[in-house]
């Protein structure tokens, strides 16, 4: 399943490259309990696919980990809109999540001032358990992530500031770039 | 003592869900003997993901250790995150 296709992600990208202005009501989630309530609809959507059967709570749940990751990671320093664009095709398998937080690399910078860039960031992220809200054993979040879509036929694009990661299990690998939208 | 998580619902997603479900049952682990056992049920549960059962399973887990027992846990996702929570505990962060 991919997670971005062009026009869900041409629609998400304008969003956060564009001036600070809401999303489409029918792609914003303002609260993380509107973010919920979205993703048990996901949830109940992905149930109905048959080729999705075994593992959809698997999908959901790496969706839900994304999201509800912007909420807690910005929680009272939202630069500007507060709350995630979240979009869905189920017949093109494909879902969109953006915001327009502060990025992963200066949050985890509070706990790891040595982190250099946004690849750097991103790189720790996701094989790493740390995280900008430590102390404790969070930051687990993205490691599953990234578990789930090595072990199932799930393609992901996550973009942080001027880095992107690709992963799918087709190249079993954590693919991190330089990206500029 | 037995906790069934489908009362806090189907979908098992955030922090503060977690934190808030763990809060809910306060009053029946206060009440718990000594040596007994308390069996988390995942029947009902569709969606389990790590931050959820971080603030919940993980709190439990710390406080009473091999007292807690996993019941109708073969859901794909609740397999997935009890392991990525067990290999933590393992190896935990160097923060």
């Amino acid at each position: 399943m991919e997670l971005f296709n062009k026009d869900t992600f041409a629609q998400a990208t304008d969003w956060i490259g564009g001036s600070a202005r809401e999303p489409e009501a029918r792609f914003y989630c303002p609260t993380s309990s509107e973010f919920k309530g979205r993703l048990s609809k996901l949830q109940s959507d992905l149930e109905r696919l048959p080729d999705l059967i075994d593992y959809y709570p698997l999908i959901v749940a790496i969706v839900g980990e994304i999201g509800n990751n912007s909420f807690d990671h910005n929680l009272g320093n939202w630069p500007d809109i507060s709350g995630i664009f979240f979009s869905y095709d189920t017949n093109k398998r494909q879902v969109a999540l953006a915001d327009r937080g502060q990025g992963i690399l200066r949050t985890l910078k509070r706990v790891r001032p040595d982190v250099k860039n946004d690849e750097d960031a991103l790189r720790i992220a996701f094989t790493e358990v740390v995280s900008g809200r430590s102390p404790g054993s969070r930051g687990n979040g993205l490691k599953f992530v990234l578990g789930v879509v090595l072990s199932k036929t799930i393609e992901i694009n996550f973009f942080s500031g001027a880095a992107m990661v690709s992963v799918s299990n087709n190249n079993k690998n954590l693919k991190i770039d330089k990206f500029l939208l | 003592m037995k906790i069934e998580l489908k009362k806090f619902g189907n979908l098992l997603t955030s922090r503060q869900d977690g934190r808030e479900a763990l809060a809910a049952i306060e009053p029946l682990l206060l009440n718990m003997v000594d040596n007994e056992t308390l069996e988390l049920d995942f029947d009902g549960v569709i969606t389990f993901t790590p931050s959820w059962a971080d603030e919940f399973v993980t709190n439990l887990v710390n406080r009473f250790g091999m007292r807690v027992h996993f019941v109708n846990d073969e859901n794909l996702s609740v397999k997935v995150t009890l392991k990525l929570l067990q290999d933590l505990k393992k190896n935990p962060s160097p923060n």
